[in-house]
């Protein structure tokens, strides 16, 4: 059903990767199948059901042909006497079972037993039938209900994982590697593991029955079967190698034309389109031609199949023939007819289960593969919990106070060096400094995304490692750098800083904002779904949608990581604005590249090499004529004029700008 | 070229599309032919094997009989033989023959077998193989043509489009037809010659037993079409909800910090295990219809054999059917089924292709707004006087217009700075330049070349083109300097990466100038990409420079870096910059200030500070809008 030249090339096409504790992972599979135990067994006892019947049905015929069918031919004879008396009956070795004497039931008892034992074969036939679609449904409905299981107790996890995790992880390589390893046990339960176990069980079954029929035609009979497997393997396996060029190639082909795509409006503007059309019919001509050698293999492995399967027809009717011709017994066993035709009916059985494990047996490895990584996933232990005798944070005033902090993100390097300061309620805390000094990593630490590796933070006088995470990061509102915004609406967007928020309360919060005038122009307004990541809104309407998420969250403590990323000057002053906004009556900290920012700042810490080197207030910075004075006047000459590159107060009054 | 007609796109099957598609094949001749020559043999030798089965159980069974009578042949009544002789259904003649050569004929039997599963074998293979060969061609062709194609299609087409929408019609949809073409239609062909040629010998060797059997024929079929047309909705069913699990998955994953700074993970949770939910449902209602319907085609399939056990047994009771062609029948009915299970299954695919190649082929019969005209004239260099006369433009012809009655004059070598809000129309002049668009109405002239009177390479070989965001092509950084001068020495090369300051960092890269760049290569950062942006536009040497100021967040060093480059870049050509730099602004010889797609203001610096308010409004807000009102007091900009 799932062979098929198609699917066979989808199959092969897959990586294959080998498990490396197959017995380990195999016994976690289990621990999630045990609720499911019972019908398991169900399954088990259908699916030898449907086996036996299978085996059950060439038998019958073959006991069709010794007991009813060949004495026909006898029968030609007018079943006179003569026949008997010239021993004719006896010509025939006979394996019936059924009937004591075969050799002379009458026509109308003939009829009558064909009737019999069709109806019994028709019985075996809806028995497997039945059984078959049983044990394909109950196998399926557990194994769905454990991927969803697994899924979901995957999802938990990542969301228990630490922010340290994630910084060594690329999301979309974390992304892909689950979608994939979930995907191929999905398939591996979808049909693979019922294909594998009741092929292998058929298998076994039939070679068992032909050995007890006869075991030197059954191993005259089962010849060809090793040569079956050992070119179905070698035609997987150099099919799989083949497929991993065609992979690449179609990678490139893909990389091609996404780029080219992408940046047309560059190519048209260079005139490369001839260039392009040249390199491109190359990468193409490559996939092409990996692909036709790919799928050199995976149209020999069928016909070669078919052909051996024919291979044993011949074999069994051809020998057995002879031998019955002959009236030879093989070895101690007298040959009927009936059991060529049951040998021949079995040696037909053989042909596609053998196809079907090769191809989704490496399936089945790639699956125990991948349960084996989404289990190493989950066996890793979150370095940030809630403590065991943590409590519930009370509504804070929202005093921070930050005592000789250490942090690091490995051991050998460390990011912060002894910070201590303290934030009184309500207080505007601006952290400037260069790139790499230890200013995210600061902010990081007070929501405990991660941990101290020394000192402490207190929030109100309590130590937030005493404190549930969750009651602490409900009074923390955070604004990003880099907005994450979620593919629902606009509405729903704003409303995951407080789910229970009413619509009214949103509009609010995005009107406080200044969020209200962009998204009253989008097509559907609060209710205009975003793309992906919300794309289709500028990266400054992005931002003024997670300032409006920060507002209504309406958060004791701030976190705000300015943008420095090119944004149109009208959404730059809305920014501004609405920030300003949200400042007011909170504890703030603010990662600051903007002048009304850091001048309006309670505190400003200038940070350098993971330490506190100035503090202080704007004014009195500058009067310092240190690191911050240096800052602040590299930010001035953003502004500056290229040809002047003179002190800043003289320049200024040259600028002929407003001065009326 | 006949155009594709859209309809039937869902389900439906749209024939003159999909044989359009099939005429991709015609290219390749008698090659398109083989592969269905070789299924004609192998099919044949398919259709051998049964009879030569037959042929050995009827020999044994005939051998068997002879060999009890021959021996015996003088004992036995005159009459009797006769009678007997009669019964068995072969003449005397043929009995004494079996009794002497019924071992050789069974061997004879047995080695045509083998011979016929060769034959089958290899012309299998080799009907296979040359399928998938000449299906890999047609999706080469098909890409080829795709490729280019999206290339040149217009910018307002590629406005209208996204870049993953084309991909999936170049790849997945080229994919569909090519399966179709490689195999569906191979097995389409197949699968009619074995069902025919199986019906003709079912016929031709027993009616009675063949009308029996013929009813599960149609059952199957229908069947099997049920099966085929229920599982292409039922997997995109599962495919949609498997999306909403992945989806949620990745925006947790990429806004982990988000989730937990709001403490969402408990209702994020909910939200995907009610996701996970879904998928699970669709999939056990899936796994419960394959459930029923696979079995049930077994049956049906089981039920046909059971059938020509019952009657062709009954036959062989009456003498009127032997052994051998009993089990002959039975092998012939699994090629009754087989057939029909491929037809059922063909469906599906049919009409997928013929979805996927309307797609393709909408893609490949746009007719491209933006084309030479038949008597394009190259043009000559130019000295670069640029003119706008009277230009309106929109993006659709029924759309609110960009620009409206845009006139202005430049000569060569001065510098244009374009002024106004986003959506004033600044980028539209500069899309018009190139000929990217065409202006609705009014007209663009470059030394005095009506921009639609020449060819478009020639044009745009002249201008260069430095945007803000910069993309880099995956290649070396001196093919992406090199970009549109691919012959270009590497002298040249980097004497237009000195002038753009670019140089002394490139040669700090260990691979120099040949660090591959792009998707897979080494990532640089936004100031290093727009110095090559600008050193590739420096190599073209172009009269017309059309460029955007802005520098993207770099440090101060390196801005300053690049605001000397594209000064350096803009000396001595015909420039038109988006400004957003005062110098620009001060130094250019022209500024255009663009309100809603009209000029509302035009001359030099000074000219206009004195004589516009939106100018002077633009200077102050947008030129040096980083800082606030307060700023700007403190700086001495604005009074207190």
């Amino acid at each position: 059903m799932f062979g098929g030249g198609h699917g066979l090339s989808r199959l092969m096409g897959q990586d294959n990767i080998k498990p490396q504790n197959v017995g380990v992972t195999l016994r976690r599979f289990a621990v999630y199948f045990r609720p499911y135990w019972y019908l398991l067994v169900i399954a088990g006892v259908m699916l030898i059901g449907a086996t036996w019947a299978q085996i059950e049905s060439p038998k019958l015929i073959g006991q069709l042909v010794d007991c009813y069918l060949t004495p026909s031919a006898v029968s030609a004879f007018g079943n006179t006497s003569f026949a008997e008396a010239g021993g004719l009956a006896s010509g025939a070795a006979n394996n019936c079972t059924l009937e004591p004497d075969p050799g002379i039931l009458s026509t109308a008892e003939r009829l009558a037993g064909l009737g019999r034992v069709s109806l019994m074969i028709v019985g075996l036939y809806l028995m497997t039938a039945a059984l078959t679609g049983i044990t394909v449904y109950l196998m399926n409905w557990s194994g769905q209900h454990v991927l969803r299981q697994m899924r979901v107790e995957l999802f938990n996890h990542m969301h228990r994982l630490s922010l340290g995790f994630y910084s060594k992880q690329e999301a979309g390589d974390l992304m892909s590697r689950i979608i994939n390893d979930t995907d191929t046990i999905q398939q591996v339960f979808n049909f693979a593991l019922v294909n594998v176990i009741s092929g292998v069980l058929l298998i076994l079954w039939i070679g068992y029955s032909m050995f007890q029929e006869s075991f030197v035609y059954a191993l005259i009979s089962l010849a060809v079967v090793p040569i079956m497997i050992i070119t179905t393997m070698w035609f997987s396996s150099q099919a799989r190698k083949a497929f991993r060029q065609t992979r690449l190639e179609m990678g490139s082909v893909n990389a091609e034309l996404q780029e080219t795509i992408s940046a047309v409006r560059e190519v048209q503007a260079f005139s490369r389109e001839q260039e392009n059309i040249d390199s491109f019919m190359a990468t193409n001509a490559a996939n092409r031609d990996a692909n036709i050698r790919a799928v050199s293999y995976t149209s020999a492995l069928a016909p070669t199949l078919q052909a051996l399967g024919y291979l044993a027809l011949a074999i069994v009717a051809g020998v057995g023939g002879i031998l019955l011709l002959r009236q030879q017994p093989l070895f101690g066993t007298v040959l009927s007819l009936g059991l060529v035709i049951t040998f021949l009916n079995y040696v037909q059985r053989f042909n596609q289960p053998i196809q079907q494990i090769a191809v989704l047996w490496t399936n089945i490895q790639s699956a125990v593969a991948g349960g084996e990584r989404i289990f190493g996933l989950m066996d890793i232990e979150p370095s940030v919990k809630d403590s065991q005798d943590a409590k519930v944070l009370p509504t804070i005033k929202g005093q921070i106070e930050f005592k000789n902090v250490y942090a690091a993100y490995t051991d050998e390097e460390s990011v912060l060096n002894g910070i201590s300061f303290i934030a009184e309620p309500g207080q505007t805390i601006a952290i400037v400094g260069p790139t790499g000094a230890g200013k995210t990593t600061l902010v990081n630490l007070i929501p405990r995304f991660y941990d101290v590796t020394g000192g402490s933070i207190l929030i109100d006088g309590l130590d937030i490692r005493n404190v549930t995470k969750d009651s602490l990061r409900e009074q923390i509102g955070i604004v990003l750098q880099d907005t994450f915004l979620f593919s629902t609406s606009v509405m729903e967007n704003i409303r995951f800083g407080k789910p229970d928020a009413t619509d009214e309360e949103v509009i609010a919060a995005a009107k406080l904002s200044h969020a209200d005038s962009f998204i009253e122009r989008l097509p559907d307004r609060y209710n205009t779904v975003l793309g992906e990541r919300g794309s289709g809104l500028s990266q400054g309407q992005r931002q003024l949608l997670s300032i409006a998420r920060a507002a209504l969250s309406d958060p004791r403590i701030l976190i705000l990581d300015e943008a420095t990323s090119s944004v149109d000057t009208r959404t730059e002053r809305l920014i501004q604005k609405a920030l300003q906004g949200l400042l007011e009556n909170r504890t703030s900290f603010v990662i600051a590249h903007r002048l009304s920012t850091i001048r309006n700042a309670d505190l400003l810490l200038v940070m350098d090499n993971g330490q506190i080197i100035e503090r202080g207030k704007h004014d009195q910075l500058l009067d310092q004529q240190g690191f911050y004075h240096d800052l602040y006047m590299s930010q001035f000459r953003r502004i500056e004029p290229d040809e002047h590159k003179g002190e800043l107060g003289q320049e200024m009054q040259q600028m002929p700008v407003g001065q009326d | 070229m006949q155009t594709s007609s859209i309809k039937n796109r869902r389900g439906g099957i749209d024939r003159a599309t999909l044989s359009r598609a099939v005429q991709y094949l015609g290219r390749y001749r008698w090659q398109a032919i083989i592969p269905y020559v070789f299924l004609v043999i192998a099919t044949l030798a398919q259709l051998m094997v049964p009879r030569m089965l037959g042929n050995i159980i009827d020999t044994i069974t005939q051998g068997t009989i002879a060999q009890a009578l021959v021996p015996r042949m003088d004992s036995i009544p005159e009459g009797m033989l006769d009678q007997i002789i009669s019964a068995v259904g072969i003449t005397e003649q043929q009995l004494l023959y079996s009794f002497e050569n019924a071992e050789r004929i069974l061997i004879i039997s047995a080695l045509a077998i083998l011979i016929f599963a060769i034959l089958r074998g290899v012309f299998a293979f080799l009907q296979t193989f040359t399928a998938e060969r000449n299906s890999q061609s047609v999706a080469f062709d098909m890409r080829n043509e795709l490729f280019a194609k999206i290339q040149s299609l217009s910018f307002s087409y590629h406005d209208r489009n996204q870049t993953g929408q084309l991909m999936i019609r170049a790849t997945d949809d080229v994919e569909k037809v090519r399966l179709f073409i490689g195999q569906g239609l191979l097995m389409a062909v197949g699968a009619i010659i074995l069902l025919t040629g199986t019906l003709i010998i079912l016929f031709s060797t027993n009616v009675r037993l063949t009308l029996i059997a013929l009813p599960i024929l149609p059952i199957a079929l229908l069947l099997f079409m049920f099966f085929g047309s229920r599982m292409g909705p039922m997997f995109s069913r599962i495919q949609k909800r498997l999306d909403k699990v992945n989806t949620i998955l990745q925006e947790n994953l990429a806004g982990i910090k988000v989730v937990k700074a709001f403490t969402r993970e408990a209702s994020e949770q909910k939200k995907f295990g009610s996701a996970a939910d879904d998928l699970m449902d669709q999939q056990i209602y899936v796994a419960r219809l394959f459930s029923v319907l696979f079995p049930f085609v077994i049956l049906i399939a089981s039920l046909g054999q059971a059938l020509v056990l019952y009657f062709g047994g009954r036959q062989i009771i009456d003498g009127t059917l032997s052994l051998g062609q009993w089990q002959e029948f039975s092998l012939y009915l699994i090629f009754l089924f087989m057939p029909a299970a491929q037809l059922g299954m063909i469906i599906t695919q049919m009409s997928q292709a013929s979805a996927s190649s309307t797609r393709i082929f909408e893609i490949l019969d746009v007719e491209n707004e933006l084309k030479d005209k038949p008597d394009a004239i190259v043009l000559p260099e130019v000295e670069g006087r640029v003119k706008f006369e009277n230009v309106t433009f929109r993006y659709f012809s029924s759309g609110e217009p960009v620009l409206q009655q845009v006139d202005f004059d430049v000569e060569p070598g001065e510098t244009v700075a374009l002024l106004g809000a986003t959506g004033s129309g600044k980028s539209t002049i500069i899309n018009l330049l190139p000929r990217f668009y065409d202006p609705s109405s009014g007209s663009i002239t470059i030394d005095g070349y009506d921009l639609r009177d020449i060819k478009i390479e020639s044009l745009r070989r002249q201008i260069g083109i430095v945007l803000q965001e910069t993309t880099l092509f995956a290649g070396t950084i001196r093919e992406n300097i090199a970009y549109g001068k691919p012959e270009a020495s590497l002298e040249d090369i980097e004497a237009a990466a000195r002038a753009a300051a670019a140089h002394d960092e490139i040669m700090s890269f260990p691979q120099g100038y040949d660090t591959p760049v792009g998707e897979r290569g080494t990532t640089l950062s936004g100031g290093q990409k727009q110095r090559i942006a600008i050193a590739r536009a420096l190599l073209l040497d172009p009269r017309i420079l059309i460029l955007d100021d802005s520098t993207s967040s770099v440090d101060l060093v390196t801005e300053a870096e690049i605001q000397k480059a594209l000064d350096e870049l803009m000396l001595g050509r015909t420039s038109f910059v988006i400004a957003q730099r005062i110098s620009t602004v001060i130094n250019a010889d022209q500024i255009l200030v663009l309100d809603e797609g009209r000029i509302v203001a035009r001359g030099n610096h000074e000219k206009l500070l004195e004589e516009s308010e939106i100018y002077a409004e633009i200077y102050s807000s947008q030129l040096i809008g980083d800082m606030d009102d307060q700023d700007l007091i403190e700086l001495g900009f604005l009074g207190e």
